[in-house]
């Protein structure tokens, strides 16, 4: 494997609960992304009624619920891909309207897709610099910097702890799935992220991969990354978010921190509510 | 840490068997390997046949010539290709733009080099229709080329009434698309210039593919255009880019059959978008795209070029030429399919691997500069790391 985690964590013993301290969000606060009231309808669908969320840096929202509860419209609103019909996003506080998703990347936001992340046949280097491949050159001629190219990952890798093992620029990027996430969140906090939104970065992946994902997904949180994690697996987002919203048929059936609530508790909720 | 490493003390000089073995798993992973191999046997085969006349330089020239003029047209379209792209129209580009390029010499008097610019530029923005299309109506590239294809052959036939038309070609621009070279060139002496163009060409675009932000888009598109849009890059543009490209370069194919032939027939050109994609194939570049080398085309080509003027020498009669060009192109389907397998399954050879001790080091250092070494979501310090068993 080219890449590995450092096996701080999870990685040797398997699942486990997180030890970390889960601490209320400090009162005054300002989310880095807020959803007031977000409303959607897709013809006679109803997708999403009165849905609120907020974001905050340093901590991880899991956003749980059963297919078709509306877990994927509401990421498609927050990264621009469609507009609400009602309700507002802000950002950073203030009003925001994206009209593309280019535009609400423009504001940091980066969205991880389960299965459209990595190119596997670049190497891990190209992969990481992709869209932002640093320039050299003599005016209007430039070329690829290899070198710095080869900096930025490794800066991007070490920065989330992600351990490398082959040249990190052997074509065929010849990884597993779990580290595939890694790379691509290693990519998004590498070039700026302001909110991370993570979707089902664990669904397909054995046990001690996505022990390792986690581990990833909560060394970014601890740099100060705000982060979305859309997840079926209570168990993973219990392990690693700070606060959970449960939606189900388009509405926000419950939110709590993560210490307010237990996993059979969580599981038996999901179950009634779905 | 060194306990958390694959390698460790093992990491001496390692043997010469060794750095072969390397080498050649190095070599066998990269996608023009295919087309060496054609390149290297086909030679062999074809010396055996007749080794009075194959190994000649006259044999050479008549297969580089070809080569080149077929070679330039198939680098467009290996770059589109890997893009994830295929243009069916070259062929029928090229007799058009070769109609314009004789048009303006003959009829309007042109320079040659002005008319061969304005070849190019036709050809170029004939490119950007195909691309347009693609993009605006997300219809296949493959069926808005084939009828790029007709249409353009259609308006050739019309424009030239079916019939030649010659034109005089002044012998400096002959000389310097496709004249022999002079005796003064020493080995190259009597080569066409076309195949300096195609070596050119060549050169510009393997490093347009792996030196350039440009070549980097290329392959993510052609690999995972969602990912590649998620992440920034300007498909759409890139996708019109790249048409573009591909119909200016069959338009320098034109130009350089123009200044060979000094006429133009309602023909030129035709069947030449399929032997492209044959080139390309045996050349080692995917036909699902993303994955691919100008490299290999240019070896590709020189196949193609060796089994047309080969299988003459040899005396074999003409018709063989495709059914041992299918046998070839499908061999390298075959062998290219496999290729991310094969580079997934592949690991340096002992000696060859990476430690990952810099980098444990590295991610440590950055830890302990933070303050908080192994203090993550109730992990164990790093310094217990055991290493991952290789699978």
């Amino acid at each position: 494997m080219s890449l590995q985690s450092d096996s701080i964590g999870s990685g040797e013993e398997g699942l486990h609960l997180n030890a970390r301290q889960v601490v209320p969000v400090p009162a005054g606060a300002v989310p880095v992304m807020e959803a007031v009231n977000i409303s959607k309808a897709f013809g006679a669908t109803t997708a999403l009624v009165d849905v609120s969320l907020k974001a905050y840096a340093g901590r991880i929202l899991a956003l749980l619920g059963d297919n078709g509860a509306g877990k994927s419209t509401l990421i498609k609103i927050l990264c621009g891909v469609f507009p609400p019909d009602r309700g507002e996003l802000r950002f950073g506080g203030e009003k925001v309207v994206f009209a593309n998703p280019a535009q609400a990347r423009a504001r940091g936001i980066a969205t991880v897709f389960q299965d459209l992340a990595v190119c596997d046949l670049l190497s891990v280097t190209r992969n990481v610099v992709l869209g932002r491949e640093p320039q050299k050159g003599l005016g209007p001629f430039k070329w690829f910097d290899v070198k710095r190219a080869e900096e930025m990952a490794r800066s991007a890798l070490l920065q989330l702890g992600v351990r490398w093992e082959r040249s990190l620029d052997e074509r065929g990027v010849n990884i597993s799935g779990g580290e595939r996430q890694s790379l691509a969140i290693a990519r998004a906090m590498f070039f700026g992220s302001s909110l991370l939104i993570l979707d089902e970065p664990t669904s397909a992946l054995a046990v001690r991969q996505a022990g390792r994902v986690l581990d990833h997904i909560a060394q970014a949180r601890d740099q100060g990354q705000a982060i979305i994690l859309i997840t079926h697996n209570f168990r993973h987002a219990l392990e690693v978010a700070d606060d959970l919203t449960v939606l189900a048929q388009g509405r926000v059936a419950a939110h709590f921190r993560r210490d307010e609530i237990e996993l059979e508790e969580l599981t038996e909720l999901v179950a009634r509510v779905a | 840490m060194a306990q958390g490493t694959v390698q460790g003390a093992n990491e001496a000089q390692p043997r010469r068997a060794v750095v072969f073995g390397e080498l050649a798993r190095r070599l066998l992973l990269r996608p023009e390997s295919t087309a060496l191999a054609a390149v290297v046997i086909l030679f062999v085969v074809f010396t055996i046949l007749s080794p009075d006349l194959f190994p000649a330089k006259l044999t050479f020239i008549s297969i580089m010539a070809f080569a080149a003029e077929l070679g330039v047209l198939s680098i467009g379209v290996t770059l589109l290709m890997i893009g994830g792209h295929f243009d069916l129209s070259v062929g029928a580009v090229l007799g058009l733009t070769s109609y314009v390029a004789t048009v303006m010499m003959r009829d309007y008097a042109m320079p040659p080099i002005v008319a061969a610019l304005a070849a190019v530029g036709v050809g170029a923005v004939i490119g950007s229709i195909n691309g347009f299309l693609v993009v605006k109506f997300r219809v296949h590239s493959f069926v808005v080329t084939l009828g790029t294809m007709l249409i353009w052959r259609g308006v050739v036939i019309t424009l030239t009434g079916g019939f030649p038309i010659t034109v005089t070609i002044p012998a400096e621009f002959r000389a310097v698309m496709s004249g022999p070279l002079p005796e003064s060139w020493w080995v190259l002496s009597g080569f066409r210039a076309s195949m300096l163009w195609f070596f050119l060409i060549g050169g510009l675009g393997t490093f347009l593919l792996t030196r350039t932000r440009f070549g980097n888009w290329i392959q993510a598109r052609g690999q995972n255009e969602q990912a590649a849009r998620n992440l920034g890059v300007p498909v759409d543009r890139l996708t019109v880019m790249l048409f573009m490209l591909t119909s200016a370069l069959a338009a320098v194919s034109g130009v350089i059959q123009v200044a060979r032939f000094a006429s133009v027939d309602a023909l030129r050109g035709q069947d030449f978008e399929l032997q492209a994609v044959a080139v390309t194939v045996i050349g080692g570049t995917l036909l699902s795209g993303g994955y691919g080398s100008v490299i290999g085309t240019i070896l590709g080509a020189i196949t193609y070029g060796m089994i047309q003027v080969g299988l003459v020498l040899a005396g074999v009669p003409g018709h063989y030429f495709r059914t041992l060009t299918g046998f070839i192109v499908v061999a390298a389907v075959i062998l290219n399919t496999d290729v991310a397998r094969r580079m997934a399954r592949s690991r340096p050879l002992r000696g060859f691997q990476r430690s990952s001790a810099a980098s444990d080091a590295a991610i440590l250092a950055q830890r302990r500069e933070a303050g908080d070494a192994g203090n993550l979501a109730g992990g164990a310090p790093i310094e217990s790391a055991t290493p991952e068993p290789r699978q």
